[in-house]
């Protein structure tokens, strides 16, 4: 790479850079590689840390609330990942062939649970789904299926759908905008072409527009994959991980580890652990959505 | 925007669908509108049913009774300063990585990603004890100083992608003319980049006006509790008067519809572009 007219010498140029990386390094970088020699560490944030090596991760293998907690967050990605990008592919290929307004006035108002706080939505739709004066059960009652009220958020079988349909709810309109913006980067002429060969709508939107779309859908899938493994506000505020651990998730558990039960070692080879499944994620989704077309929009 | 696809012959059907599941995303926030203005014995008429005339006292009682007034306060108090900062460090330090020469440059730059990756939760133990010791456990200070330091990654790599874009032949001129580089940094770059500024100050604004867990995990004391973190506890206090709590939920969100309405275009692009990044 050629020099930049504006380089000089290497100490006059870390005056610019030294703030930022100082407040990084001691805020964020510091306190992350902190997490790892914690989680080889039994600590319970009062006596010395004890070494343990990797203790703490093998008891994570045997430890059956650990794998309860990964296996909800399995089925979740359901909720967080298949049903918004197919729903947001579909919707963005109808939306697509409507008149211009007509598709801002659909975009602005699918793309709002996007710029929510997903705290407050999860205390919303916590009164949403309220058994007795909820919203959601007034309205079964309402139109006759006054049986199907169930106290969605207490019921072992359905809290964790509840909680997805949230999820759901607010990631398909951010996914949907995302592939109409990559829809606007498909040379029309091969739309006008498919028509002129007669291809229906259908086929044209499985032999043109998914293959193109497959850049976006990479960057969707990425997104609500990393989002699901991330979760913790939406579920601490719905239901904490209850009831009986039905929606608990690695970080719900690493929160009730570390600042309820004061297992910080072992709290933080949870944390790691997640942060270790986004690495993986990353690598696995750049490594097997490969557009074939060039990566161009990422 | 461009041009649809020139089949403008979605059916009526198709239309119907898409406007209800419009109709579904818009469905919780109209009533908890509805909510916010119902009286206690309104509710009890139903959840769908208009009140006789609307109770804006619940918007009195949540701002005074329901600390609203002090979360609001505090949110602007960590936001204003959080993103203002960020964007400072993150165009020096963009800067730095778009134009600029210094040992273990790679590294830096693959710390930094590094930092975009890992969620919060992963360093919040030690991030807390960090607090602890300092004594900045219950400050302003433990809520602006760890969300500036989350910021910078982003703020980094999105100013130096933008600055990277300038025209190299305007910052050669500026160079022969003789300019010092702080001159040609205030004075050439940052008029061009203030699109791009604006741009990042939108996303750092939701995401700091967004953030629970920082305010969760650093702050127990109810006199600096950002607003989501405030509508918990406040959520755990009334949990019984429904019409207050929906009035603080319209509150914590009013200035995220209110920018997004007055943003919306650059919101959209923003946030979708962004996350290609």
């Amino acid at each position: 790479m050629s020099r930049s007219p504006l380089d000089s010498k290497v100490s006059s140029n870390l005056v610019f850079i030294l703030p930022g990386l100082l407040i990084y390094g001691s805020l964020v970088f510091g306190p992350i590689i902190a997490a790892l020699v914690l989680s080889l560490t039994s600590w319970n944030g009062i006596s010395a840390p004890e070494w343990i090596g990797f203790g703490n991760y093998i008891s994570l293998i045997a430890d059956e609330v650990f794998f309860k907690s990964l296996k909800n967050n399995a089925l979740l990605m359901i909720f967080y990942c298949a049903v918004p990008v197919c729903l947001g592919v579909a919707l963005a290929a109808l939306v697509w062939n409507l008149k211009q307004k007509e598709q801002l006035a659909l975009r602005t108002l699918l793309f709002l649970p996007y710029i929510m706080p997903t705290a407050v939505l999860g205390i919303i739709w916590h009164w949403l789904y309220n058994p007795a004066f909820g919203p959601f059960n007034q309205a079964l009652k309402l139109v006759g299926l006054g049986d199907y009220a169930l106290p969605w958020l207490g019921d072992f079988t359905f809290v964790l759908p509840a909680v997805g349909v949230v999820a759901s709810w607010y990631f398909f309109g951010f996914c949907m905008v995302l592939f109409l913006s990559g829809m606007q980067r498909i040379d029309p002429s091969l739309f006008e072409a498919a028509k002129v060969d007669g291809a229906k709508g259908i086929r044209t939107f499985f032999f043109i527009t998914l293959p193109l779309l497959l850049p976006e859908i990479r960057i969707a899938l990425l997104l609500t994959i990393i989002s699901s493994i991330k979760s913790f506000d939406l579920i601490f505020t719905m239901t904490r991980g209850g009831p009986a651990n039905a929606t608990l998730v690695p970080n719900i558990y690493m929160y009730q580890l570390g600042f309820q039960l004061n297992r910080y070692g072992y709290a933080a080879a949870v944390a790691i652990v997640g942060a270790i499944l986004i690495f993986l994620v990353n690598y696995a989704v750049h490594r097997l959505v490969r557009p074939n077309h060039g990566g161009d929009a990422s | 925007m461009s041009q649809s696809s020139g089949l403008n012959t979605t059916a009526w059907p198709m239309r119907i669908i898409l406007w209800l599941f419009a109709l579904m995303t818009v469905i919780p926030f109209g009533l908890l509108i509805l909510t916010s203005l119902k009286s206690r014995p309104d509710l009890l008429q139903g959840a769908f049913v208009l009140p006789e005339y609307p109770h804006f006292e619940n918007y009195v009682s949540a701002w005074i009774d329901g600390h609203f007034n002090v979360y609001f306060q505090n949110s602007v108090l960590v936001v204003l300063p959080v993103v203002t900062i960020s964007i400072a460090l993150g165009t020096l330090t963009g800067f730095g990585f778009a134009f600029l020469s210094f040992p273990f440059k790679r590294t830096l730059f693959v710390m930094m990603t590094i930092g975009m990756m890992v969620p919060t939760e992963a360093f919040i133990i030690p991030l807390y004890y960090e607090m602890r010791y300092t004594g900045l456990i219950n400050t302003y200070a433990a809520l602006i100083l760890p969300q500036i330091a989350m910021s910078i990654p982003f703020a980094t790599i999105f100013m130096a992608s933008a600055m990277r874009q300038l025209p190299q032949e305007i910052l050669e001129a500026a160079v022969l003319d003789g300019a010092k580089r702080s001159y040609i940094l205030r004075r050439v770059i940052l008029p061009l980049m203030v699109p791009a500024m604006s741009t990042l100050a939108l996303f750092l604004f939701i995401w700091t006006w967004n953030e629970f867990l920082i305010p969760l995990i650093l702050v127990n004391d109810d006199s600096f509790r950002t607003l989501p973190i405030g509508m918990l506890f406040f959520q755990g206090r009334y949990t019984v008067n429904t019409p207050v709590l929906t009035a603080g939920a319209v509150i914590v969100i009013a200035p995220l519809i209110l920018a997004y309405l007055i943003f919306q275009r650059k919101f959209i692009s923003g946030l979708t572009a962004g996350a290609t990044k």
